[in-house]
């Protein structure tokens, strides 16, 4: 059987194996992990469709996969793996992988076979793909890696023809609007002109440089479309939350001990989930499309999670049925995952709104970016202790700055006001009696 | 001296420094050029490959005329004239020289002779004749070269201890010379005196000569060496040299035994150091690895933004037509436009008899990095053209990735092995394979053919060889 990449989750296209957990000869189970895959959006594992001895494995560690690329051969018993070219060759029995096999690419990659996408000169003496020096100088000049052209003369050395070839898919991906995520000079999903050439840093002194991780990539391209689409409104605010740090402090204990931690951002997400409640269009998505406005009846919210991989944003699911405790567990549980790179895709998905939240670290008021296709996020900076007039008095009181960020499509500026009231008023209506454990 | 102000200095006018030159003045940017001998060229023109190839193709004239006797054509005894050699080399010279210089002035590159210093990042002085002449340019290009290595203990400041730069000159044909260094330059002049009528030893401090080179390519040289000098030793250091009378006392080790012997002359061939006594790189940002040598990223520029560097200076292989490909990557990076040093495959010639060649990948390197590799060769024994030369002493052979068939490098040994090594080097830029060598049609009777057959060898088809695959028992 051969074992191809299944469609891992929307608009996921392919990734880079990270690691291949299984060797030809090797005898595995269904379901028993065969490699790890980094994708945009996180490291997982694939799992082996159907149990059987590996044939052959036609990957390799660092190299970049695409959906439907055929990865490893799973021989039905012993004598499978010792006839690995007819097993290689034979057409696949069932369906590679359970959700999706996939087995032919999304319409609008016609013009890209998979092999496209994710081919790489490889020579085991390390030489250079075999190319004229003219064409390695025009190659040069254009910008175009020749690693990744094919050669289709013998020995693959490349012709003019082949570059040109290469140019002209580049362009057919460009304008379908179909970025296949390893193309270096594909449009990403919006029409963007090419990326302009950066100067020669080494001009003022010595650089390192150093690659873009597909998740950064990821981070980049769609903050780069966020900032560039959306009309955003920042709303500034600011909350005391004394009385609910008192809380925090007096209860947390009591969380402690059935591991959970009890903090700032669970109460946000409290409140935030009942504000969303009242305002559904903060809980919305646009549809440009059919020109429609989308709006959930769920509601399921993200929380930024700083990793040494770069943001990952992890989403909990139907926050507004939940109480403290569920909530303040599932957070510790999705942050460690995250940070641990174990996240799954699914944790990553259909998030209705964001919480930023970077006031374990610092700073005052920001202004975040909205993650798209929601239409709204709120940034939390960190909270301080400010002279504040509580009845006609001064007090020193811990305020806490608070911007939501929106989406002018979808949210009017009073919509907004009202929206970020309804939250201030949660965080500060909690009781003894909501934070306290049955 | 009124500054002059200028786009590009460069500072050396060897074959990398008037490269670059030429190629920036073309390009259209003012240029001026600082040398400080008053022959243009470098090492290369005066002191190095001109002239050693002058005096070896007169020693070869001497070599055929010995040999041809077997061949029934007596031409008795040469008559050597060392005055009239000497001119007739020095002549070569002089007429080089002058056309690269035309070559300058018809390209409007100013030439400035004298020794240039960096006072800074941007400033040049230059010490000429008539004074200090200041140099103000945007960007500067070092190609000032190497010279000879004279460890100190053998520079006895006596004109018998001499350095390949002497040797050049032929002072004297001296009834016995010692080599010390058995490298390429040591082997090229060693074979000028022998044939010249020295009778010459070769020590060697490693225990084979020509080191780097593959074993089978080194070989027929060996075998000439032996034949006609009067002795090759290897693993044998000199540790101690001193005057003694109109000769020189040479202590040396072999094999923990020391030995005292005289010689009339001595050429110490031990290597090549960067040239520079003080141009005041200090003044610069630039810096130096452990050996001296200027440090460059594939653009040829150094850690100083302003100031790049070529050739011998860096290190690496020293070879004129590195420095000259180098020369044109740093023009280029200086007009930025795209260009780098890399993958480009670098021949190397050893002027010995018979010469060696190679491009690309080595089998020694390839074993040495664990690259798999295969190897098809064809024995110059068996081509007609080697024999009517008299020279079947020759040996062909490619290197061949094995799955892509791709020819990675080649290497040759045998008369006039340098002429052929370029079809090699076309071979492996464009990433032929073994198949576009064999079916390209060879002239008949040429030595270039041995490719070709080295590269039918490889799928068993030589003509003019027999595969181990055809001479089983049933193909009889």
């Amino acid at each position: 059987m051969d074992v191809k990449l299944p469609q891992l989750a929307e608009n996921v296209e392919g990734g880079v194996i990270v690691n291949i957990l299984v060797k030809e000869g090797q005898e595995v189970k269904k379901d028993q992990p065969i490699l790890e895959l980094e994708t945009q959006k996180a490291v997982g594992s694939i799992p082996a469709p159907a149990s059987g001895v590996v044939s052959k494995i036609y990957v390799k560690e660092g190299m970049e996969v695409s959906v439907g690329q055929l990865l490893i051969s799973i021989g039905n018993d012993g004598a499978a793996a010792a006839a690995p070219t007819q097993s290689a060759t034979a057409p696949a029995q069932a369906p590679a992988l359970s959700p999706m096999p996939a087995p032919a690419p999304p319409e609008r990659r016609d013009h890209a076979p998979a092999a496209f996408d994710s081919y790489r000169h490889e020579s085991k003496s390390g030489a250079a793909p075999p190319a004229a020096p003219s064409l390695r100088k025009l190659s040069r000049d254009l910008g175009i890696d020749l690693t990744r052209v094919r050669g289709s003369e013998s020995g693959g050395r490349i012709v003019l023809e082949d570059i040109r070839a290469y140019i002209e898919r580049l362009q057919q991906l460009a304008f379908q609007g179909g970025a296949p995520l390893q193309a270096p000079m594909a449009a990403p999903a919006a029409p963007v002109a090419r990326p302009s050439e950066a100067p020669d840093f080494s001009k003022w002194g010595p650089v390192r440089r150093e690659k873009m991780t597909a998740l950064r990539r990821t981070v980049s391209q769609r903050m780069a479309e966020s900032w560039t689409a959306i009309p955003k409104i920042d709303q500034f605010d600011d909350v005391d939350i004394t009385d609910l740090l008192a809380l925090r402090k007096k209860h947390a204990p009591a969380y402690e001990k059935k591991d959970a931690r009890l903090t700032i951002t669970t109460f946000l997400i409290k409140a935030i989930a009942a504000a969303l409640k009242k305002h559904p269009k903060a809980n919305a998505s646009i549809d440009e499309a059919a020109q429609e406005i989308v709006l959930k009846d769920y509601c399921h919210i993200g929380v930024a999670v700083d990793t040494e991989a770069g943001l990952i944003v992890p989403v909990l699911r139907n926050v507004d049925q939940k109480n403290l405790l569920d909530i303040s567990l599932e957070l510790a549980q999705l942050s460690d995952k995250a940070r641990q790179r174990k996240i799954s895709l699914e944790e990553l998905q259909g998030g209705t709104f964001t919480i930023s939240n970077q006031g374990s670290i610092g700073g005052s008021h920001f202004t975040p970016i909205i993650y798209a296709p929601q239409v709204a996020i709120l940034g939390v900076g960190q909270g301080s202790q400010k002279p504040v007039v509580v009845d006609g008095k001064i007090a020193i009181r811990t305020l806490l700055p608070l911007c939501l960020s929106y989406d002018h499509r979808v949210l009017d500026g009073a919509d907004a006001v009202r929206f970020l009231k309804d939250i201030l008023a949660n965080l500060l209506s909690f009781s003894d009696a909501d934070v306290k454990l049955k | 001296m009124e500054p002059i102000t200028t786009e590009i200095v460069v500072l050396g006018a060897g074959p990398g420094g008037y490269t670059a030159a030429f190629y920036a003045a073309d390009r259209g940017k003012k240029v001026v050029l600082v040398e400080q001998s008053a022959r243009l060229g470098g090492v290369c023109l005066n002191v190095g490959c001109i002239p050693s190839k002058a005096l070896l193709h007169a020693t070869e004239i001497i070599r055929e005329m010995k040999d041809s006797a077997a061949r029934g054509i007596e031409l008795g005894t040469p008559q050597i004239n060392l005055d009239r050699l000497r001119s007739w080399k020095d002549s070569i010279l002089e007429k080089l020289g002058q056309g690269i210089k035309t070559l300058g002035e018809k390209r409007n590159v100013q030439l400035i002779q004298g020794r240039g210093h960096f006072e800074d990042s941007q400033t040049l002085r230059v010490e000429t004749k008539e004074g200090q002449q200041f140099i103000k340019y945007d960007k500067a290009i070092i190609a000032v070269g190497s010279k000879p290595a004279m460890p100190s203990a053998f520079d006895l400041g006596n004109r018998r201890v001499m350095t390949s730069s002497e040797a050049l000159d032929v002072p004297e044909v001296p009834e016995n010379l010692l080599v010390i260094g058995g490298g390429y330059i040591g082997m090229e002049l060693g074979t000028v005196y022998a044939t010249l009528g020295s009778s010459v030893v070769v020590l060697e401090a490693l225990p084979s000569i020509l080191t780097g080179v593959d074993a089978d390519l080194a070989r027929p040289v060996m075998r000439y060496a032996q034949k006609n000098f009067k002795e090759v030793r290897v693993n044998t250091k000199v540790t101690k040299m001193a005057t003694v009378g109109k000769q020189i006392k040479v202590t040396m080790q072999i094999d923990k035994e020391s030995r005292d012997e005289l010689y009339d002359r001595v050429l110490v061939s031990v290597g090549r150091v960067p040239n520079y006594v003080d141009i005041g790189l200090d003044n610069t940002r630039i810096t130096k690895d452990d050996k001296g040598f200027i440090k460059t990223n594939a653009q040829q520029q150094t850690e100083d933004p302003n100031i790049y560097a070529i050739g011998d200076i860096n290190g690496g292989t020293l070879l004129a037509h590195r420095a000259s490909r180098e020369g044109r990557i740093a023009v280029d990076a200086i007009l930025g436009e795209p260009s780098a040093f890399e993958n480009i495959v670098v021949p190397a010639v050893v002027y010995t008899d018979p010469e060696i060649a190679w491009c690309g990948l080595t089998e020694s390197e390839a074993k040495q990095k664990n690259i798999e590799i295969k190897v098809a060769k064809f024995l110059w024994g068996a081509s007609g053209r080697a024999l009517t030369l008299d020279r079947p002493d020759g040996l062909t052979k490619l290197i061949i990735e094995p799955e892509s068939e791709r020819m990675l490098g080649v290497g040759i040994v045998g008369h006039g092995a340098g002429e052929l090594i370029s079809e090699g080097v076309l071979a492996v830029e464009m990433g032929a394979t073994a198949r576009d060598l064999a079916e390209s049609v060879h002239p008949h009777p040429t030595l270039s053919e041995t490719l070709m057959e080295a590269a039918e060898s490889f799928y068993g088809t030589a003509t003019h060889t027999l595969s181990a695959r055809r001479s089983s028992p049933d193909a009889k």
